[in-house]
């Protein structure tokens, strides 16, 4: 084990020294952030506040400035005197600016004019739809109607989904947003690492490639044996993807403070966020082995054959049934694919995250196939290491590689 | 001298094909050994099985003070004949990543490492990426790897193969100095000159099999017969009936007399007809070089006439 931690230590400095992965380590959440607040950082639509003055005739001006403050939105309101005759030239002149008048006869006809100036952003007339409730209520109070029929009226009516099954019960208030974020972000965040550590366990492929093509592997294993070298490996490049998501978070987590309104550490530090992380770590485990050991089989990673290539889209299987997946994550085909070592891992992850009671049985029955799946596949890696890391001057076949698992 | 290593009846098969049978040797402190033998007759699985990075079917290896298939890698030094670095890291990190991986302590290992740079022409490229180097100094470096730990034995496989002429100066020099002080050196070359400069012993294999075995002064003496090369026009008749001629080989402009085994040089001239021509005529024992060549072309029956003694064919 000393030895496999030393070649471990040696993997970690020489990639942390490279230029390639640093860059990749640094860029990558500068990628993400921007393509997650992209839409915020470009859009400014969404912070510029507008000015709105409203000409009221209709005495509503007190309901407006409430409704737009109970909606968060960025409305200056303000009253004016002026004709509506005059509120075009008066757009003109003003940045950010709309006038609407709120006029008897514009609500008898049940039209209300908006005057918008060209910088408004357009998502602003969308917004004007939440001043329809008091401008109704207020025809209906013309009509001289009751409170209660114009509240029934004003209302109007909307179809609202209630799931079946075990949730219906408890659903009654419909699904809480905070209880699903609780479930939801360890699963983002144990899904992350995994496809963090797991990317990371692809590099161990090109290493493994790269010690046979510039002919180390041979002085190196006048030091170390073969597994102490597939298992050095395999740490170094475990510590690699961590120390990738940690930078990640670095950048990720404050960010995410600021621009959200929920409790993130609350949701993260939550004993399911273990089972999560140990489900990421079997999976980067049995995906290494793989990688490491067919890794070892190829000299030359231009010529590599189908075969290795399609090595490399093991990780992705799961997206093929990302459908039926989403449309019920507790459907036969994600349990069924929570039991097969190459799909369990992100599909447990991903299940997990959305169902709001965790099916513990199959969980502790998939882990235990995991398990002994690492088990075999690590076996099988370390024969297939042994011979592929010293067989210099061709890429081995498949035919080849199924004979070294029987020798 | 302390036998460093002994290995005995080693046997090795790839898929039902014996690649070496039966080799025994030892290698002793101070000493350099030379594993010599055509391409394909089994040094470099004779040497994977020594370094325990192959597993030998038959026979043992044994380490002085270990029990026998007990590798003390720490304590081998180990050149492949497979050249390779890491191309992306700088030349002090590469041969300190070789010391850690032998448990050699690292401020020693740097001091070293300065010290065998400078010796070796390399001054000033501690900081250089390997990718710069050119392939001499890149074998330079693996050299000093394979020596920065202060190895008891030291595992040579071709070290001059691609070297200039003033490179494998220096490598003959550091060879014997390190022999010198102490360490068992375990060398397998084809260049036959440097083996004869720099080796005590040599162990020489054909097909995976032991040919001859012995100090290089008891090989030259019990098989490399003496020659006898004369520059002048004669009947090959008269050559091949000169008494202790083995055999007779014409070349461009000489033909070289090769004679039986324990003759006496002054004596044997003696027997030269009269009128026998001669412009040059010059007697000598035959080389390593063409002792290989004969045991690598299958030659060696007719050469090697006799078993002397320390000496095993």
């Amino acid at each position: 084990m000393r030895n496999s931690l030393k070649v471990a230590r040696w993997e970690i400095r020489r990639n942390l020294k490279s230029k390639s992965f640093l860059i990749s380590l640094i860029s990558t959440p500068i990628i993400f952030m921007l393509l997650s607040f992209g839409s915020a950082l470009f859009n400014k639509d969404s912070k510029e506040m507008v000015t709105v003055h409203v000409l009221d005739e209709i005495g509503v001006y007190e309901q407006i400035v409430q409704v737009a403050t109970k909606n968060e939105l960025n409305w200056n309101v303000q009253r004016t005197d002026a004709n509506e005759t005059e509120f075009p030239k008066l757009v003109k002149e003003q940045d950010q600016s709309a006038y609407i008048a709120l006029t008897q006869e514009g609500l008898e006809n049940g039209t209300i004019y908006v005057y918008m100036s060209q910088d408004t952003p357009a998502r602003f007339l969308l917004e004007t739809r939440v001043l329809e409730e008091p401008l109704r209520q207020q025809q209906l109070a013309q009509l001289e109607l009751t409170d209660k029929q114009m509240s029934v009226i004003g209302k109007g009516i909307q179809m609202e989904a209630v799931s079946s099954g075990e949730e219906a019960a408890t659903a009654g208030a419909g699904p809480d947003k905070a209880d699903r974020m609780k479930k939801l972000i360890p699963g983002a965040v144990a899904g992350m690492v995994l496809f963090s550590i797991v990317m990371t366990g692809m590099m161990i492929f090109t290493s493994a490639s790269q010690e046979k093509k510039e002919k180390v592997a041979e002085i190196v294993l006048s030091s170390v044996t073969t597994t102490e070298l597939m298992q050095g490996k395999i740490i170094g490049y475990f510590v690699l993807g961590i120390t990738q998501v940690m930078v990640w978070m670095l950048f990720l987590i404050p960010l995410a403070l600021w621009k959200m309104d929920f409790p993130l550490l609350e949701y993260l530090l939550v004993p399911e966020m273990l089972v999560l992380l140990f489900i990421a770590l079997t999976g980067y485990l049995l995906f290494s082995a793989i990688f490491v050991s067919i890794g070892a089989t190829v000299e030359d990673m231009s010529s590599t054959s189908n075969f290795q290539g399609m090595i490399m889209t093991i990780p992705f299987i799961p997206v093929v049934f990302l459908g039926p997946l989403l449309s019920d994550p507790n459907g036969l085909v994600a349990k069924v694919l929570s039991f097969v070592p190459l799909t369990a891992p992100s599909v447990l992850i991903f299940r997990l995250s959305q169902l709001e009671q965790w099916p513990w049985m199959e969980i502790i029955i998939a882990i235990a196939v995991l398990i002994f799946s690492i088990w075999l596949a690590m076996k099988a890696a370390g024969k297939i290491f042994k011979i592929a890391i010293l067989m210099y001057g061709k890429n081995a076949t498949p035919k080849e590689i199924w004979k070294w698992l029987w020798a | 001298m302390d036998t460093v290593l002994t290995v005995t009846d080693l046997g090795k098969s790839f898929k039902n094909k014996r690649v070496i049978e039966d080799i025994s040797f030892e290698v002793k402190k101070g000493e350099i050994m030379a594993v010599l033998g055509p391409n394909g007759a089994g040094k470099s699985t004779t040497i994977r099985n020594i370094m325990g990075i192959m597993y030998p079917d038959e026979g043992t290896v044994q380490f002085r003070g270990y029990r026998p298939g007990e590798v003390p890698r720490p304590k081998i030094g180990y050149l492949p004949e497979e050249r390779g670095l890491y191309k992306n890291v700088k030349v002090m990190d590469m041969i300190l990543y070789l010391a850690e991986l032998k448990d050699y302590p690292l401020k020693k290992a740097k001091q070293r490492a300065l010290d065998y740079l400078k010796k070796l022409g390399l001054e000033g490229k501690g900081n250089v990426s390997i990718e710069e180097l050119s392939k001499g100094m890149g074998q330079k470096v693996q050299f000093i790897g394979s020596i920065i730990h202060e190895p008891e034995l030291l595992i040579l496989d071709e070290p001059f193969s691609g070297l200039d002429p003033v490179s494998q100066e220096v490598f003959k020099t550091e060879i014997q100095e390190l022999a010198n002080n102490g360490t068992a050196i375990l060398l397998s070359s084809h260049q036959m000159n440097m083996v004869e400069q720099v080796c005590d012993r040599l162990f020489m294999m054909n097909r995976g099999k032991r040919v001859i075995y012995g100090t290089l002064e008891d090989v030259k003496n019990q098989y490399a017969n003496f020659k006898c090369t004369i520059k002048g026009r004669n009947d090959r008749h008269i050559l091949e009936s000169i008494p202790q001629v083995q055999r007779v080989e014409s070349r461009e402009e000489a033909t070289v007399l090769y004679l039986e085994q324990d003759i006496q040089p002054a004596a044997w001239l003696r027997t030269l007809p009269d009128h026998l021509q001669i412009q040059e005529l010059s007697i000598d024992r035959i080389s390593l070089h063409e002792i290989f060549i004969d045991v690598a072309t299958d030659n060696h029956s007719q050469l090697f006439i006799g078993k002397g003694e320390g000496v095993h064919a």
